[in-house]
């Protein structure tokens, strides 16, 4: 396995060249001039052209290029074209809380997702089953934007439990997690269902209940761990978009993370941000790919990585 | 069930390994030296948390276009000049000072007594590092407004200092007025500080800034101009407009702004909150592209600004918030002349486009950003003008590409531009810069805002002229027959000038916002 681990970790690094390659290319061509948004409205061509040089806006593309891969190569990610300030400055203060925000969501949703899912399957077309199955639908068809204010509404204005938010101790993050990982909970209650209900038809489980198995350890130890194949798929691939995706909730709860980062950073056409905050998140996602591939070992030795 | 356990112990694994990064984390914010506060709401009755909408950009008093970023500078640095709750000029750290007839001499005679944060003295020489670092640092984007012109700068004594300017530049004042005094020790050896963690004279100082989170700044207890404040001021950037009504709700914050125009009724009923309202310098009008048919004809234009409603817009649009636009400044802008409104009427406008060729109206595009109060506006005036037979197509676009659409064209021929939704403000004490961008023959774009390409010479000399003297009589001459003019000319549809509103708890007194928008919360009390 670590075999394996050690050669997708070698097979990133050309992957993660084209990729900066991709997205110095877009954020350069779409349109929209930095030097334009950073001067102002009330800017004259001469302070545009100023800020343009000073930003390094006016060498050649291939040559920004080649200086924004040297820099990165020595770990350097370049300066804020808005805040003047070193990315991997901004990047200290917002990757962390972005990170953990993920994790706790990803968390709470794979527990509970996998709970709803479980219970569901077993009661199936029973109360139980609908309940958990209405639970879910409503996790993912609510906005989190929506889901987001109301929960502020109910918990911090009415009930005062949880700040409204910005970053102040381990309460900030219950409630962004909560709306983050509501669509993540749904998602893999259903998969569990699904995969559990198709498992449970097996003929595997059919000679274990045979065999005189407890009903515990059917649904346990034979068919949930089955079904986690398929739940693991789903739940790694939304947990790299979540990395990515938490820009609502970041704004609704003014939470400083990554999402709100880059979102600004667009909007100013902060490149070296974008460049470093695309590249990360990249980064970040085949990690997370790599690390699902792993787990699928864990879960079921006869998957074998190397072949 | 082994592998559910495992499932889980990974996750929690990996959750708990980032709880502890971020421990490490939390010293990597900017922090000052004698930082030892955190984040959070204020706790204690003598402090005070502030929402505000927007992040704080640069905290680099010679390098900030931002108006939030400007508020908390205000509060820890102060300028030979600064601005009073109306936006005009105020001696600050200047005790007096004096501007030669020809508009080329600027003289000031400083305050004594007055030391920086860092315990340094403020004098002629802290001045002129300050004055020297805007004109000779190139990476300084003030640079190329006002200190660029500066040839020379003189110390006349300990308290005295004269700058002499290459050639007359009205907005100078102003520019004096924006321009904070950094710790001279600062600019000499920590310049990569200074938009980090900035040092001043002001009432209060630095303590931490935390990107995206939160900026926290505390008494000064040696500040020059005594009096008794709030101990701790949090700002914190809130977005998203419900959060930030929530958080004044929930008193997590005390100060909010600015408040949406949707919460003010719901806010205004509860007996915790209070909410202010302020004019503006925030002027809203099309422009109009006069350089091209049918917009080259004054009729055709005069025709669009009868057509428009300008009370119903600010009813519609601004949830009655506002003022209609009765000049081509705002009232609050110095010099201000209100001029004889378009009124609303329907019937002159059909006949003023009949008289201009276009009986049964016309098509044509407005441009404006994606902003849902842009598009609201853009909404309005399709409806108005629809009521002529003017068919508006409405084109929206993201700012940078919309910024790249305008002034991406290089002669008033390569422009597509026929009407553009958009707003303009410029400090109350600088008509300069609401006119000249706007309205000068030189600003056509890419080189100014001059986006309706409005052309009349006898508006470019009282523009050049008002620009090269001190006298201000003659200046308020000119420009008031300047507001008469380029008004007649109706370049743009004017519509109305913002009022901008800000919420605060009702134990919190002294809190003003100017009309530029920015927030004063240094004689800020809380019972």
């Amino acid at each position: 396995m670590w075999k394996y681990v050690a050669r997708r970790t070698v097979e990133m690094i050309p992957i993660l060249i084209v990729i900066s390659v991709l997205t110095f290319l877009f954020i350069h061509f779409i349109p929209g001039d930095p030097a334009r948004l950073v001067a102002g409205k009330d800017a004259t061509l001469e302070d545009v052209e100023n800020v343009r040089h000073e930003m390094g806006l006016d060498k050649p593309i291939l040559k920004q290029y080649v200086d924004y891969m040297k820099n990165l190569v020595t770990g350097e990610l370049g300066t804020s074209l808005t805040t003047g300030l070193p990315v991997i400055d901004m990047f200290k203060t917002r990757f962390m809380p972005s990170l953990q925000l993920t994790f706790l969501s990803m968390f709470w949703a794979t527990l509970m997702g996998l709970a709803i899912g479980v219970f569901s399957a077993i009661n199936k077309n029973k109360w139980p089953d609908y309940f958990g199955m209405v639970t879910a639908v409503s996790g993912i068809s609510i906005p989190g934007f929506w889901l987001g204010l109301l929960l502020i509404q109910l918990f911090s204005v009415q009930l005062g439990l949880f700040p409204t938010g910005g970053l102040d101790g381990f309460s900030s993050y219950i409630l962004p997690s909560l709306t983050l990982g509501a669509g993540i909970m749904s998602m893999i209650a259903r998969f569990t269902r699904s995969s559990m209900l198709e498992t449970l038809q097996a003929d595997y489980i059919r000679t274990g209940r045979a065999k005189g198995l407890k009903e515990r350890s059917v649904i346990v130890t034979h068919a949930l761990r089955n079904s986690l194949i398929s739940v693991v798929t789903v739940a790694g691939l939304q947990f790299g978009f979540l990395l990515g995706g938490s820009v609502v909730v970041e704004t609704v709860f003014s939470f400083p993370g990554m999402g709100r980062l880059l979102i600004d950073s667009i909007a100013f056409r902060d490149y070296p941000v974008i460049q470093s905050a695309l590249l990360l998140f990249a980064l970040e996602f085949i990690l997370v790919n790599l690390a699902v591939d792993v787990l699928y070992t864990v879960l079921n030795p006869k998957i074998q990585l190397d072949s | 069930m082994n592998y559910v356990k495992k499932l889980v112990f990974v996750i929690l694994c990996t959750f708990l390994l980032a709880a502890c990064a971020e421990k490490d984390n939390s010293n990597a914010s900017n922090t000052g030296d004698k930082s030892t506060t955190e984040s959070g709401a204020a706790s204690s009755k003598n402090e005070l948390v502030i929402a505000v909408n927007e992040n704080f950009i640069s905290m680099d008093p010679h390098n900030t276009g931002d108006t939030n970023s400007n508020s908390v500078q205000e509060t820890m640095l102060e300028g030979l000049l600064g601005f009073d709750a109306d936006g005009q000029i105020i001696k600050v750290l200047a005790d007096d000072y004096s501007i030669s007839e020809d508009a080329l001499v600027y003289t000031f005679k400083l305050k004594e007594g007055v030391t920086f944060h860092d315990g340094e003295p403020f004098n002629a020489e802290a001045v002129k590092a300050n004055i020297e670092r805007i004109m000779n640092d190139e990476s300084l984007r003030l640079y190329s407004r006002g200190f660029s012109l500066i040839s020379n700068v003189e110390i006349l004594g300990d308290y005295e200092i004269k700058v002499t300017l290459k050639e007359p530049y009205g907005p100078m004042i102003t520019r004096f007025g924006v321009a904070k005094m950094i710790s001279p020790k600062m600019i000499k050896d920590n310049l990569a500080d200074i938009p980090k963690k900035p040092v001043g004279t002001g009432p209060y100082k630095f303590v931490e800034w935390v990107q995206g989170d939160h900026l926290t700044i505390e008494n000064f207890d040696g500040y020059w101009g005594g009096g008794e404040r709030v101990s701790k001021i949090t700002y914190k950037p809130v977005p998203e407009n419900g959060s930030r009504v929530a958080m004044l709700k929930a008193g997590d914050a005390q100060v909010i702004y600015p408040v949406p125009s949707q919460n003010i009724d719901e806010l205004s009923k509860s007996k915790d909150v209070e909410v202010n309202k302020v004019p503006s310098t925030i002027a809203h009008y099309v422009s109009l592209n006069t350089y091209k048919k049918p917009l080259n004809d004054i009729k055709v234009r005069q025709a669009f600004n009868y057509a428009v409603d300008k009370d119903a817009y600010i009813k519609v649009v601004n949830a009655g918030l506002g003022l209609p636009l009765d000049s081509i400044i705002p009232s609050k802008t110095v010099y201000y002349k209100q001029q004889k409104m378009y009124e609303h009427n329907i019937e002159k406008a059909k006949e003023l486009l009949a008289e201009a060729g276009y009986p049964d109206g016309f098509d044509i595009e407005i441009w404006g950003n994606t902003n849902s109060d842009t598009m609201k506006g853009m909404q309005f005036i399709q409806q108005q003008l629809g009521q002529i037979g003017v068919k508006v197509e409405i084109k929206s676009m993201e700012e940078g590409t919309l910024s790249d659409e305008i002034y991406g064209a290089q002669t008033p021929d390569d422009a597509k531009l026929q009407m553009w939704y958009v707003s303009w403000s410029a400090y109350a004490s600088d008509i300069t810069n609401a006119t000249k961008p706007l309205f000068h023959s030189v600003s056509f774009p890419p080189n100014g805002a001059n986006t309706a390409y409005y052309n009349n010479t006898e508006a470019d000399q009282l523009m050049d002229e008002a620009n090269s003297i001190s006298d201000v009589d003659r200046q308020a001459e000119l420009y008031e027959k300047l507001q008469e003019i380029v008004y007649q000319d109706t370049p743009w549809i004017f519509l109305g000038v913002d009022e901008v509103v800000y919420g605060v708890r009702s134990n919190v007194s002294g809190v003003l916002v100017n009309p530029t928008g920015g927030l004063d919360v240094k004689n800020a009390k809380v019972e």
